[in-house]
Order: structure tokens, then C-alpha cells, then sequence
């Protein structure tokens, strides 16, 4: 949308602004829901169809039900693993941003570290939860090191990306103004790198909760999320199974939707012709007609 | 130098290896002129627009801006690019403060002066809008909006013209010898369009590449205001064949 040659035209004219709305939610939020569903029906084909057994596979419903008819002691569950993929995803998110602003502006730091991060990426995750037991115990902490670890190399691969594809004319305009160089970083090259920044949250809030379960498995001492499941298993507890899987999902998908709402809500300007009005304090174009 | 005198260039050259990008050249600008640099790409005009702005320390010689040293200093002219470099995530009357925003504080009075400027010349409807609802024009004139209140006096335009269709092109050079008149600042006008340097000048300087280098300063008689048919005007033809001749490797 670069070319709107009448002055004054807003995008997608003559439509009203409520059907606009409906329509945008019947496909932001319709078309996934029905996607959603329609697995479920899949899923229910299938199980009916073939007569699968239920400690082979459960229908959805018995799914369903093993995971509300145990809420109570699934509750808690839920929130600690929530609580590693969080503060995980925090932390790797915070040290993959450092990482990548501080090799983007020191090039000598830049080939001596990178090897290391992908380095970092090749071990297996797994293969890490031992000794991060070791070293930290049956804690919180061990799991949020795994999810950090697992968070922060894309959001630093981007991060650095993104910062070595900044307009370097827009810096020397910057430059002419005489403006200084902490400046021009923040209000030049940290928005311009956004999108990619996004993009490596995104990717790693989808890695986040696997690496959380990952490490319950891993370095847990009774009570967590993955270990229920694993208990379930060994009862041939299918339903409960597969009730799990479908929390661990929800719980992954909840906080990718949640950095997508970050990201919607921090860069206005790829989805809006206009400025929010009082999207900044004391912006308010007081000597201009009310709308 | 004379009292009204700018901005002056003294033995300033530049040299990249084995390719001599500007020649030393010596050059004085009067204040309120409108002086347009035409020639080849390669012929030293970017790089002397960035001794001037600053951004590239010359190898010798000396620029001064109000007879102040001013070499491989920045801060002291507006510049704008054929790229108006406009930053997405700002919108327009945000944009045009940019500069205030970047060496300081925006202040009431500047963000004022910003819709002014943009009511004025025909952007009032749009400063809460982002660039990237403006048509190409549209963001030239906010680039330019964005020189303009930096309040500097020398303004440094690289061909800002470049990127826009014909008939844009031709609206935005009247509003631009608008905008100069209404302002008084002094204009010096990078482009390789010949009726473009002409149609809005008072003086042309014709720079030829190999090594890069200033070969013709002219003065351009043709009366003001310049409208359309300036262009058809016999001393237009002229001047246009007297630049084509340099341009193409005669003599001045």
C-alpha cells in the first residue's frame, strides 16, 4: 500500500467500519477456530471408523474429560510449566537481544562468538539436562536454562540480522542532523529492526514450552506436567495421554499468541494507515477538528 | 569573499584509491541561491555533497558555511536523498520533528511549526498517518518538510526528484521554487536531469567524471516565476544545449 494517489482515501473505501470489523474477525479468529475443529472431527473419524482401541487412542471427548475431571491436581501442574516457559522465554529473550546488539556493533566480537551459539545449538538438549541437574538441582532453574537456551539463538540470529540491514543512508541523515550515535541506535536502528526481532520471538515462543517439557522430563523430582504424563503412560492411562499433550499445546500456542499480540500492539504502523489516537501521551493534535 | 556569501569550498578533493572522486575545487554559494549541479554519475557530486554535509572528511582544503570552518563537521546543513528515507514507524508530522527528536528534545512549538508546515503545503489531513499510506510525491514533500524545519540555511537536495513519474516530478519542482521563495534558503540541487537544473536555477554547474571535477559554472538568465512554458522558452533551449555540449565532452 504505497501508491494512494487521491489524497485522502482511506484503505478499502465505501465498506462500513462494523462490516470491516466482522469481516476481519470471521477470518482472524473464524478460520483458525474451524481448522481447529474440524482435527477434532478428524480426530473422531478416525478413532470411530477404524475402531481404535481407547488405550491406543481415547476420542477427543474422553480426552477432554481426563483432563477437567483432574483439574485439581492438573492446575498446579499447568501454572509451573508455565511459570518455566515464561520466565525461560524472559530470559532468553533478554540475552539473545544483548547478544545480538553487542555483536552487531563489535564485528571482533561478532566471529568469536557466533561459533559458540551455533555451537550451543548443535548439543543436544537432553544430553544438557543432566549436568544443569548437577549444577543446579531439581529447581525451577534448571528448566528455565533449557528454555532460555532454546529461546535465545533466533532471537539473536535475527536481532543481529536485523541491525546489520539497517539503511545505513538513514544513519548518515541521522549523522547530518548531528545527532549522537545512542540516539540514532535507539530511535533509528532498534524500531528498524522490529520485524525481524518479532520474528525471533515468534520462533522462539513456539520452541519455548517444548524446551520446558523437556526439561521437566529431564530434571524433575515428582511434580510437573511431563512427569504426569509419564506416569499416565505407564497406567496405559491413554486418555490422560493424550489430555496432557493437548494442555502442553494449549499452554505453547496461548504464549505464541501472546507474542503476536506484543508484536501487533508494538508496531502500529504495519497493519494501520493512521495512528491510534492517544497512542502516545500528550499527543493529541489539540488545535484540530474532533472527529 | 562577498558579504552575502554562504557557503564556500576551498581545495577540497577526495580521493578512493586510484579514483579521484573530486578533483580540488574551489566554489562560493551566495545565500539565498538556488544553484543546481548537473553531470554523470561517477562525476564527484555525491561526494562533494558529503564533504559539505560532513559525513566524508575531504583530503585537503577547507568548507565554510558563513565564513565559519565547518570541514568534516556535522549538523549545520538539511539534506535529503532521492530514498525520502521516511522511517515507517512514524507518522508523518513525527517524521517531519525527526531531527528535533534526534539532537534533543520535539518541543510544543516544533511540533506546531511541523503542522503548520504540513497544512500549509497540503499534508494537513495527513499527520497522523504513516508513510506508507503516502503516494510517492506525498513522501518526497514530507522528506522535504523534514529539511525544511531543521532551520538550517544550506540545504543539500541529492536528486529528490529522481524516483517520481514525469508529470510528479514536474508539480513537485513548482512547489519546490514555492517553498524556496516563501522560505529564503539557500538550495544546492544535485540531479542528472538537464531541464530539471535549468528550469529551476539560478546558476548551473556542469561536473564531468574521470577525474570528477566542477567544468562550467553558468549563470541562468531565465526570468522567475518559472512555469511551463519556461521550458519552451528560446534561452532555455540555449542554455539546454550549451549543458548537453559539456555534458557530452566539449569544451566550456
Amino acid at each position: 500500500m504505497t501508491d494512494v494517489t487521491a489524497p485522502g482515501a482511506p484503505r478499502r473505501a465505501g465498506r462500513s467500519s462494523d462490516e470491516r470489523v466482522t469481516r476481519k474477525v470471521a477470518r482472524n479468529v473464524g478460520v483458525p477456530v474451524l481448522s481447529i475443529v474440524l482435527l477434532f472431527a478428524l480426530w473422531q473419524g478416525i478413532v470411530v471408523v477404524f475402531h481404535v482401541a481407547p488405550y491406543i487412542a481415547p476420542r477427543p471427548r474422553q480426552a477432554i474429560l481426563a483432563v477437567t475431571q483432574n483439574w485439581s491436581t492438573l492446575w498446579p501442574l499447568v501454572l509451573g510449566t508455565i511459570r518455566e516457559t515464561v520466565y525461560g522465554f524472559i530470559a532468553g529473550a533478554v540475552l539473545g537481544v544483548g547478544l545480538g546488539v553487542i555483536m552487531a556493533k563489535v564485528p571482533v566480537l561478532q566471529r568469536l562468538v557466533y561459533p559458540v551459539l551455533v555451537l550451543s545449538q548443535a548439543v543436544p538438549i537432553i544430553a544438557l539436562a543432566a549436568p544443569l541437574v548437577l549444577i543446579l538441582g531439581f529447581s525451577v532453574t534448571p528448566k528455565v536454562v533449557i528454555v532460555a537456551w532454546i529461546v535465545f539463538f533466533p532471537v539473536t540470529v535475527n536481532v543481529l540480522d536485523g541491525l546489520s540491514h539497517v539503511d545505513q543512508d538513514l544513519v548518515n541523515l541521522a549523522r547530518v542532523y548531528g545527532a549522537p550515535r545512542w540516539r540514532t541506535f535507539i530511535q533509528i536502528e532498534i524500531p528498524a529492526t522490529a520485524t525481524p526481532l518479532f520474528s525471533g520471538l515468534k520462533i522462539g515462543a513456539t520452541y519455548a514450552v517444548t524446551g520446558a517439557i523437556i526439561g521437566e522430563l529431564a530434571a524433575s523430582d515428582g511434580s510437573s506436567l511431563a512427569l504426569y504424563q509419564e506416569h499416565a503412560n505407564t497406567n496405559l492411562n491413554t486418555a490422560a495421554v493424550y489430555g496432557t499433550t493437548m494442555l502442553m499445546t494449549v499452554i505453547g500456542i496461548s504464549w505464541f499468541l501472546l507474542v503476536v499480540g506484543a508484536e501487533v500492539f508494538a508496531t502500529p504502523w504495519q497493519r494501520r494507515t493512521v495512528a491510534r489516537r492517544g497512542w502516545r501521551r500528550g499527543d493529541r493534535l489539540e488545535d484540530e477538528p474532533a472527529h | 569573499m562577498s558579504a552575502s556569501t554562504l557557503l564556500e569550498l576551498r581545495d577540497v578533493g577526495k580521493v578512493f584509491g586510484d579514483t579521484v572522486a573530486l578533483e580540488p575545487t574551489t566554489l562560493s554559494i551566495d545565500e539565498g541561491s538556488f544553484v543546481a549541479i548537473v553531470g554523470p554519475s561517477g562525476c564527484g557530486k555525491s561526494t562533494m555533497f558529503n564533504i559539505i554535509a560532513g559525513l566524508l572528511a575531504p583530503d585537503g582544503g577547507e568548507v565554510r558555511l558563513h565564513d565559519q570552518p565547518v570541514t568534516g563537521a556535522t549538523g549545520h546543513v538539511g539534506y535529503m536523498l532521492q530514498k525520502d528515507l521516511l522511517v515507517p514507524w512514524r507518522t508523518v508530522e513525527d517524521n517531519i520533528t525527526m531531527a528535533k527528536r534526534l539532537t534533543g528534545r520535539v518541543s510544543a512549538a516544533d511540533r506546531g511549526e511541523a503542522r503548520r508546515v504540513a497544512r500549509q503545503y497540503g499534508l494537513g489531513e495527513f499527520l497522523r498517518h504513516y508513510p506508507s499510506a503516502l503516494s510517492g510525491g506525498m513522501r518526497q514533500r514530507v522528506a522535504f518538510m523534514r529539511t525544511l524545519v531543521t532551520h538550517q540555511p544550506l540545504l543539500l537536495l541529492d536528486e529528490p526528484f529522481g524516483a517520481l513519474d514525469a508529470q510528479t516530478r514536474l508539480e513537485m519542482q513548482q512547489w519546490l521554487l514555492q517553498v524556496w521563495k516563501d522560505t529564503e534558503r539557500t538550495v544546492l540541487f544535485i540531479t542528472h536531469d538537464v531541464d530539471e537544473s535549468i528550469f529551476l536555477s539560478d546558476r548551473v554547474l556542469v561536473m564531468s567524471p574521470r577525474p570528477g571535477r566542477v567544468v562550467a559554472d553558468i549563470v541562468n538568465p531565465l526570468a522567475r516565476p518559472r512555469t511551463v512554458d519556461t521550458l519552451v522558452d528560446p534561452q532555455f533551449v540555449t542554455i539546454k544545449g550549451q549543458i548537453m555540449h559539456l555534458l557530452h565532452g566539449g569544451q566550456p
